[in-house]
């Protein structure tokens, strides 16, 4: 195959903005690498402030005689964190910061298709940050009324922050989504329209389609949330009856009327159930491409995880209503969503298996983003089997709003997509700072960080069981339900979350340290086939790519080839000029 | 090639790669402004579509109340159209090469659609007038919030006007992509129509 059959560049070289100032250098950038840590740091900062907000609610919890907080606060922190981590913290991140950062260089782009946007995307992402933030120091404080913010109670006297902090965490809600939609555009145009000269769809590696997906996803499931918090705002502010039934407070009659809840309900679990999967995509991606690489071996199934990604997207958007078994719903709709469920536990199980088959007879180094990403599958998987449990409605009903549900959504999109994260910023971070991030650091916060997670989650599910009741900060003298030995159990799960706390700052401080003081990374350190570390520099300047924009001439999944000498062919390397392994005249051809 | 192909190929083989070495990266010919249009336009659609569904999920409760249909509601609904008539002809008078008349008729739908708006601010007007207040009853909530965002969408496109306006005055430079402008332009205009004429229907079948 000679070279010159490749098509001329089609993509006009596309005039790269310049910087002129420090300041659109450094601060307002348009570089989508720059943006992508903008957008992680941020992220990263804004998530620190939900993991302090679990570590008393883990100490009231543990030790209710000390009373660190009230009732009112540990409604208010329950809301805080569980808002921060799925929207704030995970969605930012996958999206805005890895997606940013890798979409273009794994698809061979010099940068996203419209910077400008980019760029007030995550400025808008920071101001919605910033007014969430705002709620902690508002008279009432922010709101309390649980991450989902279900009306009517999220609005009304009686919940901590129905003064103002409901109403900035509907805004900052509706800020985000507009900065988001913002980046969402430029992520799908940029996969579909910037990539490089042979880099068809089915050659992109699986985390640009885990993120590419995820973000259609969002396009499509984060106006369900819009409409959402403008009716709630509307109710709040103007007094209308969208959500609002007649309702007597405190023995006044109010003036609202005839408003449904359920359909709030509905609206937000439309957003809420595809959001696991914005979540979990991206991770799905960035996991196989780990596997693979760690394990010298071509994804297993490769096809068959590009498909699983596209059909669990389609499918998350028929499920919703498995978070409304006790909404009082028809038993049929009950019976529709419960196999739904059930379905999209298919091509969820494939990835499984493929990800296990990869590893099957791999070379499988044992690096830390190997170790991440060994704790995802364990994590992902327990967290995956008890949502067979929940999604049926008869074993729901009992469990529903108990210690079971918190310990299955905290291990299936709390401690999951966290430890890829980990795994994945192990992973990049030779590409986006040049140094390495040390090793026995990183050890450490890896097995307390993933031990930890399951002393903190698993002994959770037992609290489900015996019918311990989420979102309590008090479990009282009732000895029936609150044995003794479920206290001590909640002690103990407190000492473990401390710990993974702990650990974490032991990362902050890998990754600030090893910036300066770190081994400097080789080239292409993991000896990986994707583009993004093909650039002429490490870490990639502006612009990605010398002169040229790489050709693509192969998928990415070429380790251990027979006949190649190296174990991995880079994607931007055509056959002919691959150095054979001795004894083969071509790829896969032995000499005879 | 449709997403099946897509999904079946396998990247993998020598000759699929025979194939793929060929691929210029690109997934559709379009040009980066009208593929952007696109994504937004169904984005956009998603959003009306869920306050559809809101609004009629929210009727079916005993308290709504049948909304009066001010007749100004008719006036504004033939304003809005003619203004994207006035588009059409735009990219028609483009396509003889006759700049002016395009000006002409740009500048004429640009006054139709602030017409328009402030049509429907004395719509509001009228009801606020009877006492119908946003807080009186779910469906008229409902009126003035879907007019509202429907009126940002104009702002929107207004803003975008602008610039198209702005570039027909340089229409005859070589490098210029006002065709392309006033052609997007006019789409953004036929699908906020079409928007329009959905929510007005919806309005009237209450
Ligand atoms: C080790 C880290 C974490 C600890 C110790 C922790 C702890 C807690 C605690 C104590 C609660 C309140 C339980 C209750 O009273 O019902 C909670 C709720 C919650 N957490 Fe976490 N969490 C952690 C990480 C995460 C992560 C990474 C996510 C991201 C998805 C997350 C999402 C949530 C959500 C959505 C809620 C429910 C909030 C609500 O009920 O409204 N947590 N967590
Ligand atoms: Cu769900």
């Amino acid at each position: 195959m000679s070279e010159s059959i490749i098509p001329e560049s089609e993509l006009e070289e596309v005039e790269l903005y310049h910087p002129k100032s420090w300041w659109t250098e450094k601060v307002f950038s348009q570089d989508a690498k720059l943006i992508a840590i903008q957008y992680g740091l941020t992220a990263f900062a804004i998530g620190f402030v939900a993991l302090v907000l679990s570590w008393f609610m883990r100490i009231q919890i543990a030790f209710p005689e000390m009373a660190i907080i009230s009732e009112g606060t540990y409604y208010q922190f329950i809301t805080m964190h569980g808002m921060i981590m799925v929207v704030y913290l995970l969605t930012a991140l996958f999206l805005g910061a890895f997606g940013n950062y890798l979409i273009p260089l794994m698809v061979g782009a010099r940068d996203m298709v419209f910077p400008y946007l980019n760029m007030v995307s995550y400025w808008t992402y920071l101001v919605a940050v910033l007014v969430l933030f705002v709620s902690f120091f508002t008279p009432g404080g922010p709101t309390g009324a649980g991450w989902t913010l279900y009306p009517p109670q999220a609005i009304l006297g009686g919940t901590p922050g129905q003064e103002t902090g409901i109403v900035l965490m509907l805004v900052s809600l509706c800020i985000f989504i507009v900065g988001f939609t913002m980046g969402g555009l430029n992520y799908v145009i940029t996969v579909l329209q910037a990539r490089t000269r042979g880099m068809t769809l089915m050659r992109m590696p699986l985390t640009v389609w885990g993120i590419f997906t995820a973000t259609v996803l969002a396009l499509f499931a984060f106006p369900a949330l819009f409409v959402s918090a403008v009716m709630m705002l509307f109710d709040k502010l103007l007094m209308t009856s969208f959500f609002m039934p007649a309702l007597v407070e405190f023995g006044e009659n109010l003036s609202y009327g005839g408003g449904s809840p359920i359909l709030f309900q509905h609206l937000f679990w439309f957003f809420g159930h595809p959001e696991v999967y914005i979540v979990a995509l991206p991770a799905f991606g960035i996991v196989s491409d780990l596997i693979s690489i760690h394990a010298r071996k071509n994804i297993f199934g490769f096809r068959m995880m590009v498909w699983a990604i596209v059909g669990i997207g389609a499918l998350s958007f028929i499920v919703w209503a498995h978070h409304m078994y006790v909404s009082g719903m028809n038993p049929y709709f009950g019976f529709f969503f419960a196999t739904t469920t059930l379905i999209i536990a298919v091509p969820t199980a494939l990835k499984v298996y493929n990800w296990i088959l990869t590893l099957w007879k791999g070379n499988i180094h044992l690096t830390i983003p190997m170790l991440f990403c060994l704790g995802f599958i364990v994590t992902f998987l327990n967290g995956g089997l008890t949502g067979l449990f929940l999604g049926n409605v008869i074993v729901d009903v009992p469990l529903s709003d108990t210690y079971f549900v918190v310990a299955h959504f905290h291990m299936v999109m709390g401690i999951a997509p966290v430890l890829v994260i980990l795994g994945a910023i192990y992973h990049w971070y030779p590409l986006i700072t040049g140094k390495m991030l040390h090793d026995g650091m990183g050890r450490f916060h890896f097995w307390i960080t993933f031990v930890g997670s399951y002393l903190i989650y698993f002994p959770m599910h037992y609290l489900g069981f015996i019918g311990v009741p989420r979102r309590y900060y008090e479990m009282g003298q009732t000895e029936a339900l609150y044995t003794s030995s479920a206290a001590d159990l909640n002690v103990f799960i407190t000492i473990a979350a401390l710990a993974v706390g702990f650990a974490q700052l032991v990362f902050i401080y890998n990754v600030f340290w090893s910036a300066k003081n770190g081994k400097v990374a080789e080239k292409n350190p993991w000896k990986s086939t994707s583009l993004e570390w093909q650039t002429p520099e490490q870490p990639p300047i502006h612009g990605n790519f010398g002169k040229e924009l790489p050709v693509v001439y192969r998928w990415a999944y070429d380790y251990s080839v027979p006949g190649a000498e190296d174990d991995f062919i880079p994607q931007d390397v055509p056959n002919e000029k691959v150095k054979l392994a001795e004894g083969y005249t071509e790829l896969g051809v032995e000499k005879t | 090639m449709s997403i099946f192909s897509i999904l079946s190929q396998k990247p993998w083989t020598s000759d699929q790669a025979k194939i793929d070495d060929k691929h210029s990266g690109k997934s559709s010919s379009m040009p980066l402004p009208r593929v952007a249009l696109y994504v937004s336009m169904v984005v956009m659609g998603v959003l009306f579509t869920l306050f559809s569904v809101a609004y009629i999920g929210r009727m079916a409760y005993g308290d709504w109340r049948v909304l009066p249909e001010p007749p100004l509601l008719w006036f504004n609904s033939l304003v809005i159209l003619m203004s994207s008539f006035a588009f059409h002809k735009a990219t028609l008078s483009l396509k003889e090469n006759n700049n002016r008349r395009t000006r002409e008729y740009l500048f004429l739908a640009g006054a139709l659609t602030l017409g328009f708006i402030t049509g429907q601010l004395f719509v509001w007007r009228e009801l606020v007038s009877f006492g119908y207040f946003v807080s009186t009853n779910p469906s008229y909530a409902f009126f003035y919030l879907l007019t509202a965002l429907h009126i940002l969408h104009l702002i929107g496109g207004l803003i975008a006007w602008l610039f198209v306006v702005y570039k027909s005055f340089t229409a005859e430079d070589e490098s210029s992509n006002f065709p392309l402008s006033l052609n997007l332009c006019a789409i953004y205009w036929h699908f906020l129509l079409m928007v329009w004429l959905i929510l007005f229907t919806m309005l009237l079948l209450t």
